[in-house]
């Protein structure tokens, strides 16, 4: 990876984290990034697919609860 | 479901090379990919609608052991736009049509090669992410912005 400058322009404390997560290996960030809690209704169907993307946000906004952020602002 | 191992998207990978799927990894997953330190839940995968490409997803699919009928096979053949895989070893959400991007070339030709991993150019998730406008992605995009500044300065692309 190139040793280029920081921009001027990004946060201090982005800018730490950026670096120690390009510090790690692949195999170690994907372990910290990739969790898994139950997210109801979501989660109680094996297989779902939806003719368009509009059909699927639309049924997020009707069924799923608001907290999870699936619906649109 | 446990969490989506590494060895896994190895795995996935490797399936996917093996039938010549042509696929990148997009939104949170292909971000983290990239480097950006986040968390989340399943990967995204940004696939190529074709009949060949999705008759290859298909086989590498089942290989990887998701269990799919063949009703649910014919839909992803039939290259939906949006199809979520519970049924398989992990969660995997296949998006034929992402909010924000025009067509599967264009980003293909965009695409950063993570050890082996294509992924979505960082400008295009965040394109997809800002489309999408939902809550949980408003308020991720901050960051993720920055992010893309940090990472164009380091990678000059």
């Amino acid at each position: 990876m190139a040793n280029v400058e920081t921009p001027a322009h990004l946060p201090a404390d982005c800018m730490e984290e950026f670096e120690a997560a390009a510090r790690r290996p692949l195999p170690l960030r994907w372990r910290y990034a990739f969790i898994h809690t139950y997210k109801p209704v979501l989660d109680d169907a094996s297989f779902r697919a939806f003719d368009t993307m509009e059909d699927y946000r639309r049924w997020c906004e009707q069924n799923l609860p608001d907290w999870l952020g699936y619906g649109r602002v | 479901m446990a969490a989506f191992e590494y060895r896994q998207a190895e795995e996935v990978r490797d399936a996917f090379a093996r039938h010549a799927v042509r696929y990148l990894f997009i939104g949170k997953s292909g971000a983290i990919l990239l480097g950006f330190p986040d968390t989340t839940q399943d990967a995204d995968l940004f696939v190529e609608r074709s009949p060949t490409n999705c008759a290859a997803l298909v086989t590498a699919l089942r290989q990887l052991g998701f269990a799919l009928s063949e009703p649910q096979a014919d839909e992803i053949r039939r290259g939906k736009d949006f199809v979520q895989l519970k049924n398989g070893p992990f969660d995997l959400d296949l998006v034929f049509a992402p909010d924000g991007l025009e067509r599967f070339e264009d980003a293909w030709k965009r695409r950063v090669e993570v050890e082996g991993f294509p992924v979505c150019h960082i400008d295009d998730i965040i394109a997809s992410k800002a489309a999408t406008n939902r809550v949980k992605d408003r308020e991720s995009l901050p960051r993720l912005r920055s992010f893309r500044n940090y990472w164009l300065a380091k990678h000059g692309r």
